[in-house]
């Protein structure tokens, strides 16, 4: 039997080694990264939001920047080419023109001093683009952090919740954060709402400019509210704007619908400004496809019992309103239908067909545009002039 | 005196041109390469045009411009119409042909389809992303055959047993191509088998989904073409007409054009001036383009001005007013 002072020491011993294991010495170097770490998240949080450039959508992403996730809201200036060649470059040649465009827009988000980068995702490729401008933006050498609603999608507005408290603001007043996102669901109502009319009007005013500067000052007005109220407010006295302006317009006038992808037939930068192109020849321009059409009232299976004769399965994220749109158009007697989309988008590629059906049962011409990261705006300004030659020459002769 | 009309197509490979009278009939013709000097092929086109009518008591009182240079070329004569080529090609073809059903078209870089209701266009598409079949590749290819493309139509004619040559893409028919001369096919067989092969690739890429009714017009640079004319004829199953002035439609179209919106009344410079063209003054200056880097913003828009001698006549390019540039004539 040992000695009880052996025993002794070799419990205190081995109470001693136990210690240790528990509190590791901490080195005077990690005691120096841990507190630049809580020095970094006091002084140098990740506030400043930013989105790509699309359409007319900057009041509504600012707002839930602001509003929703509580941050900053980098807004963008207007797009340059020099951006635009960036996204070009460090893109796949065969990705769809919008990837290059975003990725061109979060790298000039990155330089003017971004550091949330925020993708929704889309119904299409666009929803793993995500993942993919993040690795090529790290590749780059930025660091920054991405918020990506291509992420927790499975769990709908749960998993975007959780992808928000965990990637960016862990602190954000979900019930806050829930009237505010109903805010925002008014706000794009509110904005398609208004582009509707402006697109409808915009090219019968009577002095030119008019309904550019009543626009601005309403996107202007939108970028200030900061609740539901105020949105209300600002839609009311936008459109109030609008109405007053005084125009002349036939009361038969050549009214195109633009039809076709998500990103190339409503922003302006994606297309090369066909809105502006046709409002300037003195068009009525409808377009069915926006934010409020495809996501806040969006029932693909309803929308296609309209559309039954031409479609009987869904065949892609816009392809039903893609057709749904054009064959209301044509029903409707409109004189003829601009279908837009990127090189390479498969979804509209096989719309293609069906609205050449259309086109034949109502003879109702189709102008079919594919556009891919071209500055060039010659060809196009050559075929619209010729279309919208064409439904004149038309319909004077109808007359 | 009679008052007559000009119309001229600056197309990527040819210059056309023409004067109408008040009949609407065509008095004066030329046809020229462009050889990618647009100012000095119209002013040669001008020229023989100004000697065709030469004699004759005949006054210009308009003039349109139409084609790929038609902005410059337009600036440059003061023109009263600057139209674009599809809806000039169908204005022109309509007046000729009044029950034309349809019209194709192949030019040197584009082609088009044109289908025509009760003399009026009502649909057309345009090749988009690509050039394949259209008159640069016919003839780049007789030149890699040895031949003439002028010849073309009539070796095409001679063939019994047509090559089958892939219609689908510029490169993959060059490639074949290449492996039938090196088997050793008959020349007159490769070329009919090039000229099957641009009409497959006109129905199926401009004329897909389009209902191509007879009567049909066929026209542009490549109608010349009796090979490729043949071959429509047969892929079509009906008869396909070529007009002899089918190559000058575009600058028939625009001339009728300036004649219906009639005579230019005020002009401040430029050759109408004294209210009829004045062929010295066109042909005596000297007309050039530079391009300016706009720095009003971060776009830096490509300005394009166009200078007659020291003046600029006009500009184009600019996305914005804050771009835009005085003209000093």
């Amino acid at each position: 039997m040992a000695k009880p002072q052996a025993l002794i020491e070799q419990v205190r011993s081995s109470v001693a080694v136990e210690f240790e294991r528990r509190h590791a010495p901490t080195l005077i170097a990690d005691r120096k990264a841990a507190k630049a770490a809580r020095h970094k998240a006091k002084h140098h949080k990740y506030t400043k939001a930013a989105f790509f450039r699309y359409c007319y959508y900057d009041p509504a992403f600012k707002f839930f920047c602001e509003q929703v996730l509580d941050v900053d809201y980098l807004p963008l200036p207007e797009a340059t080419r020099a951006y635009g060649e960036v996204g070009v470059q460090n893109s796949s040649d065969y990705v769809c023109t919008p990837f290059k465009h975003i990725l061109g827009d979060f790298a000039e988000a990155l330089d003017l001093g971004a550091d949330i980068l925020v993708q929704f995702g889309g119904p299409c490729r666009l929803g793993y683009y995500g993942e993919l401008q993040e690795s090529i933006l790290r590749d780059m050498g930025y660091d920054f952090i991405m918020l990506n609603f291509a992420h927790g999608i499975q769990l709908g507005y749960l998993g975007w919740a959780k992808e928000v408290l965990k990637t960016v603001n862990p602190n954000v007043d979900v019930p806050h954060g829930v009237v505010k996102l109903k805010a925002v669901a008014k706000m794009i109502e509110h904005l398609d709402t208004l582009r509707d009319y402006y697109l409808a009007n915009a090219g019968f005013e009577v002095e030119r400019g008019v309904f550019d500067a009543a626009w601005v000052s309403a996107m202007d007005a939108m970028r200030t509210c900061l609740d539901e109220r105020d949105i209300n407010q600002a839609y009311r006295e936008a459109m109030a704007a609008f109405r007053a302006i005084p125009l002349h317009k036939p009361a038969d006038p050549i009214r195109i619908g633009v039809v076709g992808e998500m990103f190339t037939a409503i922003d302006g930068r994606s297309n090369l400004d066909l809105d502006q192109k046709l409002i300037r020849m003195g068009v009525e321009v409808h377009r069915m496809l926006n934010f409020t059409n495809r996501y806040l009232r969006y029932n693909e299976p309803n929308l296609r019992v309209g559309a039954k004769d031409y479609l009987t399965y869904d065949m892609g994220p816009t392809s039903t309103l893609t057709v749904a749109a054009a064959r209301k158009y044509a029903a409707e007697g409109f004189d003829g239908v601009i279908h837009a989309k990127s090189a390479g988008c498969t979804p509209e590629i096989d719309c293609i067909p069906v609205l050449q059906k259309v086109s034949e049962d109502y003879h109702m011409p189709i102008l079919y545009l594919t556009y891919d990261s071209q500055t060039s705006d010659t060809g196009l300004d050559t075929r619209l002039e010729a279309f919208y030659d064409m439904l004149a020459m038309k319909k004077e002769k109808n007359k | 005196m009679t008052k007559a009309y000009l119309g001229i197509d600056i197309g990527s490979i040819s210059t056309k041109g023409v004067i109408i009278d008040e009949d609407r009939n065509i008095i004066a013709r030329s046809y020229l390469w462009t050889e990618g000097n647009p100012t000095e092929a119209s002013k040669n086109v001008v020229r023989e045009l100004e000697s065709q009518v030469e004699g004759q008591d005949v006054q210009i009182v308009g003039a349109g411009t139409t084609g790929s240079a038609r902005r410059l070329v337009g600036a440059m004569l003061g023109a009263s119409v600057i139209k674009n080529e599809i809806t000039a090609h169908a204005v022109g073809t309509t007046h000729l042909h009044p029950d034309v059903r349809t019209i194709l078209e192949i030019g040197g870089q584009d082609s088009k389809i044109i289908c025509v209701s009760d003399g009026i266009a009502v649909d057309y598409a345009m090749n988009t992303l690509c050039a394949a079949g259209t008159g640069s590749f016919l003839s780049s290819q007789a030149h890699r055959l040895g031949v003439e493309v002028e010849e073309f139509g009539d070796i095409a004619l001679t063939s019994k047993k047509p090559a089958n040559i892939a219609a689908r893409c510029t490169v993959f028919a060059e490639s074949d191509l290449v492996h039938k001369i090196q088997v050793g096919y008959a020349r007159e067989d490769i070329i009919a088998g090039l000229c099957n092969a641009v009409a497959s690739n006109y129905l199926n890429n401009v004329g897909k989904g389009k209902k191509i009714a007879a009567p049909v017009v066929f026209q542009g640079g490549v109608s010349k073409n009796a090979g490729v004319v043949h071959a429509f004829e047969e892929q079509l199953g009906m008869d396909v007409a070529v007009d002899p002035d089918g190559h000058l439609m575009g600058a028939y179209g625009v001339a009728l054009l300036a004649a219906d919106a009639g005579p230019i009344a005020q002009a401040e410079s430029g050759p109408f001036v004294s209210g009829t063209f004045d062929f010295e003054a066109m042909l005596d200056f000297d007309f050039k383009t530079r391009e300016i880097e706009c720095q009003k913003c971060a776009n830096h828009c490509e300005v394009i001005c166009v200078y007659r001698d020291t003046d600029i006549i006009d500009s184009w390019g600019n996305r914005c007013d804050r771009g835009a540039v005085k003209t000093t004539a």
